[in-house]
């Protein structure tokens, strides 16, 4: 499968800052790929998805986008030109036309009264068509502002944060909604968000973003068991990061940059508490339990273990008391 | 209606005090000279009939031409300046932008003088084409002294859009600093190329400020006296003056002025409802600085000369000239008396600007503070002597005041009294705007807060309302002081006995054909009234 | 607020103050009557206060100000003026000898509301060359087709106009005054517009071919500081309309005292010092109009132009056929 999007070594500074924005970034996008850029704030996505869109221009590096060098040595193919269309994370909606008029805006999309037309009702807001985007919800906004992007048809939808201006009860069912969406159409979309569990909910594959740098690229399951380094592993949830002398046989590890040693990322769910005799008493590590969270549907069990302090879930019922003397190993399945 | 009635009498009774009930009379005594020229409508004149038959469609032929005109070049240039300046970067553009302004300074009766000979010196162009064409056939030379006539109209639209053009370009280029970056870049995205996006989005969303541009193009078009009567349209208020003097028709007069504030009352209205429903402004979360389009030299050169256009012939043009006819003749003019024509002209403009601040903050306050909705009413109708032409209200006033000279034998007409609030009717709205806005955005929470701490509406005025708006009260000052300054048939008409403005010294002295001299008392007024308009401009400074 | 508190004491002492002065509501606006005014201070030690404003907006306000005026004197520069002055109960009727002997029948009103001072004709003037005088010989001619885009003439707002209308209104009666408005209208090269001095300009740049102004302007052009304009007075020719039959249309400058005057005395002395003969020299020296008594004129530019006969109608007709004048002119569709 041919790439739709190639992004090679992308490289931008603003002005007089130091640092570059986006350094060297390099990934591609398969089309009907669903691409999630994560990162703290400052790390650049949203940069990097203006460079994508045109809106920045790059210091140096290369963007194809469907074969086509948009960005490269001597070309800039300015937004109008390219074939993909951004959504803001304030949805940018024109305030002075009606939904209808904000979503046959494109130039594209004039043409394709049909298809928009059936994204209008998928999306079930053609019933809105003659408001006013200041009179519909939040929610609403942001479904017109993603129809007035599909209805050109693009290769490439970009989204800039596109869940965070909801209510946390929307979340979830936006997030599907745009999910079966994207499926249904065949979109290819790259999406910006600092939110990681919308990001591995919805994304094929997640790259990860710190300080402009693209730390790494995976599938959700990869960037989340086998993360690169300290960063991407604390960015998905809390997790342990154990030296690797302690678990040899783990199946994946990196280097700590605080320790300069090598670690294995294990987290808080997988972990099991071992009895005394048990099999696999080699890779147990043996400590005590300094505090138990009750969370509802597991316990937080906080354990030391020489100097070094492990936290990890337990079964709601279990029977682990504050001061125990307890063995666990990781589950490696 | 019913619920909106009873609550109104509900808000009228249960809220009226000291505060509110004066604010109530002073505000209908404001609008009561209005309504007596709108009574006017109703009542017939005996000359009516007549009127309608023979003048009132070419008044009404040429007020519209003229109006279309001037609002047409009036938006073309004031527009195309205001994006150039807010949107573009190109050499040069930091002093154009505040230099843009300076036509305000100009009135545009002395625009008229500054060109009085333009329309002549045209014409004796024409005069090989006249002569040729008396030797043709009837229709021939028809058609070519129609062509020769209709030349009024191009000079004197131009004379006008040159001078009248800033108030557009002022409002479009605040509205298009504040259009938040995103939209453009959403509609680049969706496939629009620069150029379009100008049409396409930010010119739509900048509508409701041209617009509001446009109406004040409008109102005072129709208020100007001196340049349209030099160049031979006639206008409405051309018209009214006609009637009232030639005919000595005065309820023919006032029935023409009560169409023409009906006419732009009318205006007025349907701006409000074009602008209901859509909302012109984003609520911008995300700005992000905005990055101008850099032009490269053509499109450079071409934005200069844009801009320079306008600011040629609304300013440079009609200075220059002043100053040249000033040179030559400033001995024959400067003497004692004119140094009182300077100090008359500054001491009503004070006092005209400080009045009427007074009397808007009193209103506003009042309205605002006890959210009474008769005082709303009132206030609304008080304003509206801003949509009528200066020699409306005056006339407006004679007619009040006539009454009260013979029962109650002081003279009212004719002292600076009634001049003042004449002034005061005519200019209360400019000084409104920006003091209620600024209320509204700074102080309306606080006033509440206010009240429930159980402070008095002294105090909050005092102590809070009126340093949270200083900035509001210096440009209502500014904007009242240069109304003031250039105002002229108002003046004419009510002016005491022996006094004269700078306004007043440069009509007579161009009635009489002394257009040179006159030059003297119109540079005072332009030099005078540049310094407050430049000092507007930066407050209503467009992005950085 | 300080300076606006002077003025306003300034005034209301001008107002109350009680020495011997006459205060004078003045269309007129000439250096000539500066002097006169000045001379008759000193010699009679009556102040004189003049507020000067167009005629219209001076009756407008001496009617609304009503028995409250301070006004003593009205001056005007048109017959037409005082008759409406008149009419609209403004105007006192006084009577003098000296008034009586300076002022002739014709320029004075029957019932001595107002007495003439200063008197203008208004004349055809014409291209020298391209117009030969013997084309030329009334008003009513000026209607016929062979002056077709050759006429210049001011506004009908203007109230020499007027005044000329009426006069022809009364003397060939309003239907052929109508015919002849709107022929002369028809014969206009350009829309009315500008004052006497530019309807002279535009004959002598070839725009037009005649106009018809005021002897009054004819003489400022002549003695004007500008080259350009002395110029244009010397390429056109004077000629003065209907001398076989009523005479040349006149008008005269003058005054009345005011119902709601206080000093009716010094009134009637300042009109009969205008009056006088000294003072109508220096009217005809100083500000080439003609004396009342046309036929005492001494000045030189005056006698340039030829003697004529003037119209002996009185001229309380300017005013009292003025509505209709004012009425024929937007019939015919003169601006």
């Amino acid at each position: 499968m041919s790439d739709l999007l190639a992004v090679r070594e992308l490289s931008k500074t603003f002005g007089s800052n130091q640092l570059p924005a986006v350094d060297e970034v390099s990934f591609d996008c398969q089309k009907g790929e669903i691409l999630a850029i994560v990162g703290g704030s400052g790390s650049g996505k949203t940069t990097l998805l203006r460079l994508i869109a045109g809106l920045e221009i790059p210091d140096s590096g290369e963007i194809v986008l469907e074969g086509m060098k948009i960005n490269g040595q001597g070309t800039f193919l300015p937004p109008e030109k390219r074939d993909c269309a951004l959504v803001f994370q304030d949805y940018a909606l024109f305030p002075n036309m009606t939904v209808e008029q904000n979503v046959f805006f494109g130039k594209a999309a004039k043409k394709r009264r049909q298809e928009v037309e059936k994204l209008l009702e998928l999306t079930q807001i053609d019933d809105l068509r003659n408001r006013y985007p200041h009179q519909i919800s939040g929610g609403e906004q942001q479904r017109v502002a993603l129809v007035r992007a599909l209805a050109t048809q693009p290769s490439l939808v970009l989204l800039d944060e596109p869940l965070s201006h909801l209510d946390p009860e929307l979340r979830n069912s936006v997030r599907d909604d745009l999910l079966n969406l994207f499926k249904e159409t065949g979109t290819t979309a790259l999406f910006v968000s600092h939110d990681t569990e919308d990001a591995m909910a919805m994304a094929d594959r997640v790259i990860v973003m710190r300080n402009g740098q693209a730390i790494q690229v995976g599938t959700p399951m990869e960037v989340y068991t086998k993360p690169a380094d300290r960063y991407v592993a604390l960015l998905f949830g809390k997790t342990n990061l154990i030296p690797l002398d302690q678990i040899p046989d783990a199946p994946h590890h990196f280097q700590d940059d605080r320790s300069e040693a090598e670690v294995v990322s294990i987290r808080p769910h997988e972990w099991k508490v071992i009895t005394k005799n048990s099999a696999d008493s080699g890779t147990a590590i043996s400590g005590r339990v300094t505090h138990v969270h009750y969370k509802g549907n597991h316990l937080e069990v906080v354990f030391e273990s020489g100097g070094m302090q492990i936290i990890f879930n337990a079964p709601p019922k279990a029977a682990i008391k504050v001061g125990e003397e307890l063995a666990i190993a990781p589950k490696f399945d | 209606m019913k619920r909106t009635l009873s609550g109104l009498g509900r808000g009228f009774l249960f809220k009226l005090n000291g505060w509110t009930l004066s604010a109530l009379i002073l505000g209908l005594l404001i609008f009561i000279p209005m309504a007596a020229v709108l009574w006017h409508l109703t009542d017939p004149s005996e000359n009516w009939k007549h009127l309608e038959e023979t003048v009132l469609t070419s008044y009404l032929k040429d007020s519209l031409i003229l109006v279309l005109g001037t609002v047409f070049f009036s938006v073309l240039a004031g527009v195309s300046c205001a994006w150039l300046v807010s949107c573009c970067e190109f050499p040069g553009r930091k002093v154009l932008e505040w230099v843009l302004v300076l036509p305000l300074a100009v009135p545009t009766f002395i625009a008229a003088y500054a060109y009085f000979d333009l329309l002549a010196m045209i014409e004796e162009e024409m005069i090989p084409l006249v002569i040729w064409a008396r030797t043709k056939s009837l229709e021939d030379l028809d058609t070519v002294i129609f062509l020769l006539d209709s030349l009024k109209y191009p000079v004197t639209i131009l004379v006008m859009a040159s001078v009248l053009y800033p108030y557009v370009y002022l409002l479009a280029r605040a509205s298009f600093s504040r259009q938040g970056s995103q939209l453009i870049e959403a509609a680049r995205t969706l496939g629009y190329r620069p150029r379009s996006i100008f049409f396409r989005v930010a010119l739509p969303l900048a509508r409701p400020a041209i617009v509001a541009g446009a109406s004040l193009v409008v109102m005072e078009t129709l208020n100007d006296y001196g340049a349209v009567k030099h160049f031979g349209v006639s206008t409405f208020t051309n018209g009214i003056f006609r009637t009232w003097f030639n005919m000595n028709d005065l309820p023919g007069a006032l029935r023409l002025a009560a169409l023409l504030m009906l006419f732009i009352l009318f205006l007025l209205v349907v701006e409000r409802i074009l602008r209901s429903g859509a909302k012109f402004e984003e609520k911008g979360t995300v700005v992000r600085s905005f990055k101008r389009y850099r032009l490269g030299p053509a499109g450079s050169t071409l934005a200069i000369l844009c801009c320079l256009l306008p600011l040629t012939f609304g300013f440079l043009i009609p200075l220059g000239r002043l100053s040249l006819w000033a040179k030559e003749s400033y001995q024959k003019i400067l003497d004692f008396s004119f140094l009182e024509l300077i100090t008359n002209s500054l001491a009503l403009a004070a006092a005209s600007s400080l009045l009427i601040v007074l009397v808007a903050t009193f209103l506003a306050f009042a309205g605002r503070y006890f959210k009474n909705p008769a005082v709303h009413a009132s206030n609304r109708l008080a304003i509206l002597g801003y949509s009528v032409p200066g020699a409306v209200v005056a006339m407006a006033i004679l007619l009040i005041a006539s009454p009260f000279n013979l029962s109650l034998g002081i003279l009212l007409t004719g002292s600076l009294f009634t001049l003042l609030f004449a002034y005061l009717i005519r200019f209360l709205a400019v000084a409104w705007q920006p003091i209620d806005s600024g209320m509204e955005k700074n102080c309306d929470r606080l006033n509440e807060a206010s009240q429930s701490l159980k402070a008095s509406p002294l105090v909050s005025l005092l102590k809070i309302n009126l340093p949270l708006i200083r900035p509001s009260l210096w440009a209502a000052g500014l904007l009242v002081f240069v109304d003031t300054m250039k105002e002229l048939p108002l003046t004419l008409i009510l002016r005491p006995f022996n006094f004269e403005t700078l306004s007043t010294r440069t009509y007579d002295l161009t009635s009489n054909s002394q257009i040179p001299e006159s030059s003297v008392p119109a540079i005072c007024i332009i030099l005078v009234v540049v310094i407050p308009v430049i000092w507007l401009n930066r407050k209503m400074e467009a992005r950085k | 607020m300080k300076s606006l508190l002077a003025i306003f004491i300034f005034l209301s002492a001008a107002l109350c103050a009680n020495t011997a002065e006459i205060n004078v509501y003045s269309h007129r606006h000439y250096d000539s009557d500066t002097v006169l005014f000045k001379k008759f201070s000193q010699e009679t030690g009556v102040q004189v206060n003049v507020i000067k404003g167009s005629a219209d907006q001076l009756i407008q306000r001496l009617i609304s100000e009503g028995k409250n005026s301070p006004a003593d004197v009205l001056l005007t520069v048109d017959a037409g003026r005082l008759h409406r002055a008149k009419e609209a109960g403004i105007l006192l009727p006084v009577e003098s000898t000296k008034l009586s002997q300076n002022v002739p029948d014709s320029m004075r009103d029957p019932e001595g509301n107002w007495y003439g001072m200063t008197v203008r004709a208004r004349v055809i003037v014409y291209a020298k060359g391209r117009v030969n005088p013997a084309e030329l010989s009334t008003y009513e001619d000026l209607a016929s087709s062979k002056w077709r885009a050759r006429l210049a003439i001011r506004s009908s707002s203007n109230i020499y106009n007027q005044s000329l209308l009426a006069s022809i209104i009364a003397t060939n009666g309003p239907s052929k005054a109508l015919s002849w408005a709107k022929a002369v209208r028809k014969n206009m090269v350009r829309s009315p517009r500008g004052s006497d001095r530019d309807q002279a300009r535009a004959v002598a740049s070839g725009l037009a071919d005649v106009a018809v102004i005021n002897t009054y302007y004819l003489g400022i052009l002549a003695n004007s500081t500008s080259a350009a304009d002395r110029e244009v007075a010397r390429k056109v020719g004077v000629f003065f309309p209907n001398q076989n039959g009523r005479g040349a249309h006149v008008n005269v400058s003058g005054g009345g005292v005011t119902r709601s005057s206080k000093n009716k005395k010094d009134a009637i002395r300042f009109l009969e010092f205008l009056t006088s003969s000294e003072s109508q020299q220096t009217f005809s020296a100083v500000n080439y109009e003609y004396p009342v008594k046309i036929e005492n004129n001494r000045s030189d530019l005056l006698k340039s132009w030829g003697t004529f006969k003037a119209d002996k109608v009185n001229l309380s007709i300017l005013g009292s056929r003025n509505p209709e004048a004012v009425k024929t002119f937007d019939r015919a569709g003169w601006e």
